[in-house]
């Protein structure tokens, strides 16, 4: 479920930077978040007699309503639909290509480098959340992986006791408090207004959306994006059929799943209280004394 | 030395009786449960490992899963609000069908996995239930955690849910379900039939 740039997502985040492609332009490519508001916003202009669903009277049924969390639910399934059919004929048989055509030791490489060109993001959030032994990870496994690692192809860090942990602007205002909002099925995945707005966030957090014009930087970004899209979506080529599969209301499954999930993963980041120094410094220590 | 005399002193001990019983009760139940999962873990990753065919494995592990985990009370939780509204007849039909459904879904699975073993952490006490970490370990692929809730309401100790990556798998499907029969009209009926076309579909060798 990791989208590659910044994160778990049940479905990769990859039509935004599709977008963008077409688009081209450096400063569209910027404020891009921005952008996708604004989209929204019309699609919700457009749609604006069916895009909430009716509060349901019957007490129980108004209990299902509140523990879906989901008032714009015509809405969303409009998008949901719209993202499963461009999945289906353009995401999923390029990921499968790719699985086909690409060797597993390779693609787990290019899969550590996504993972940690996207570590400067996860720093900042972990800064943002207050977590240092975190942000020390995210930051230790940048230096080492850029590095030694030749760019991230290879995970050292993991190997020097620095796994991998994902974060994102979301999970950060999930620790400062700030309630999840209605759930939002936007073309990059599953999402919510306040993990929509995280997802903003973590574009401006990304180096990569500011390199420089020149230096073929920006194709490389652009592979990069893509790069991201298709790998996060072969890493789930399974999962996903599967549940396309057997689940009777996909839709629904995956909203379920993706809000506890994320409530889990804000919760693990709240009883995180480790200390600073990692792991090794104790078993040095106890072994010492 | 008063103290020690007469009836303060019987009173005395059986409050301290007590107290010991109170705090040694949840040690046990805890012990108790790791042991239960250690079991029934231990006979299911011996079939996943073994080298017998994939039918036999299927075999060997219907008893196992019908003896360690309560399929009845899942059944119920995943229907939800609309166990009440379903009849006694539909009710029963539904049991015997999710019955086959969640076997089909567990043996689905056991072609994928060879060379498996697993480790369980804390107990943790989750509700009414109990909630026994496990990690599963998997040749060439990450650890995968897992979180076991353990029942004790049927009179013995059955497995009523796992949550992996922080999702229940049973209120998952309780959400499927819910929001599948709303958009059906509130009718218990189509789950139904939805569940037989999913059995009818469902090819065993798919794995």
């Amino acid at each position: 479920m990791n989208s590659g740039r910044n994160g778990k997502r049940i479905r990769p985040r990859g039509q935004a930077h599709n977008a963008q492609a077409i688009q081209g332009t450096s400063a569209s490519r910027r404020f891009s978040p921005r952008r996708a508001g604004l989209v929204l916003s019309v699609l919700a202009l457009a749609g604006c007699s069916s895009i909430e669903a009716p509060v349901p009277k019957d007490p129980d049924a108004l209990e299902d309503y509140k523990q879906a969390n989901d008032r714009y639910e015509p809405l969303n399934r409009k998008v949901y639909n719209l993202t499963m059919k461009f999945d289906k004929w353009a995401l999923r048989p390029v990921a499968k290509a790719y699985v086909w055509a690409v060797p597993h030791p390779v693609r787990n490489s290019l899969g550590n480098m996504i993972t940690t060109m996207n570590e400067p993001s996860v720093f900042f959030n972990d800064v943002g959340a207050g977590r240092p032994r975190r942000a020390g990870d995210a930051f230790a496994r940048w230096c080492i992986n850029m590095s030694v690692g030749i760019g991230g192809l290879i995970d050292v860090a993991k190997m020097a006791g620095f796994p991998h942990h994902d974060n994102d602007a979301g999970l950060t205002m999930a620790n400062w408090g700030v309630p999840s909002g209605p759930y939002l099925f936007l073309p990059m995945g599953p999402s919510s207004f306040r993990d929509g707005i995280g997802y903003g966030i973590d574009q401006g957090l990304s180096p990569w959306n500011y390199v420089p014009r020149g230096y073929g930087l920006i194709s490389f970004n652009w592979a990069y994006n893509m790069m991201g899209v298709v790998h996060g979506r072969s890493e789930h080529l399974d999962d996903l059929d599967a549940l396309q599969r057997d689940a009777l209301d996909p839709y629904a499954t995956i909203r379920s799943a993706y809000q506890q999930q994320r409530k889990a993963q804000a919760e693990a980041i709240k009883n995180d209280h480790r200390a600073t120094v990692p792991l090794w410094y104790h078993v040095k220590n106890r072994q010492q004394g | 030395m008063k103290f020690f005399s007469g009836r303060r002193f019987i009173l005395g001990s059986l409050a301290l009786l007590c107290a010991a019983n109170l705090t040694a009760l949840p040690a046990r139940a805890a012990h108790n449960t790791r042991q239960f999962i250690e079991n029934f873990g231990n006979k299911l990753v011996a079939i996943v490992n073994s080298p017998i065919p994939l039918s036999e494995k299927k075999e060997q592990v219907l008893p196992l899963i019908q003896q360690n985990v309560d399929i009845d009370a899942i059944g119920r939780y995943c229907l939800g609000r609309y166990w009440k509204v379903a009849t006694p007849e539909q009710q029963k039909e539904y049991i015997g069908l999710f019955h086959q459904v969640l076997v089909n879904a567990i043996t689905d699975k056991l072609g994928d996995y060879r060379g498996v073993s697993f480790t369980i952490g804390n107990v943790t006490k989750s509700g009414d239930d109990e909630s026994v970490d496990a990690t599963l370990v998997r040749p060439q692929q990450p650890p995968a955690t897992m979180q076991w809730i353990i029942s004790n309401a049927s009179g013995t100790d059955k497995v009523v849910d796992v949550v992996g990556e922080g999702a229940s798998l049973r209120l998952t499907q309780r959400q499927d379900y819910s929001s599948y029969i709303a958009r059906n009209g509130g009718n218990v009926g189509a789950l139904i039939n939805a569940l037989k076309r999913q059995i009818a579909h469902h090819t065993p060798d798919a794995h």
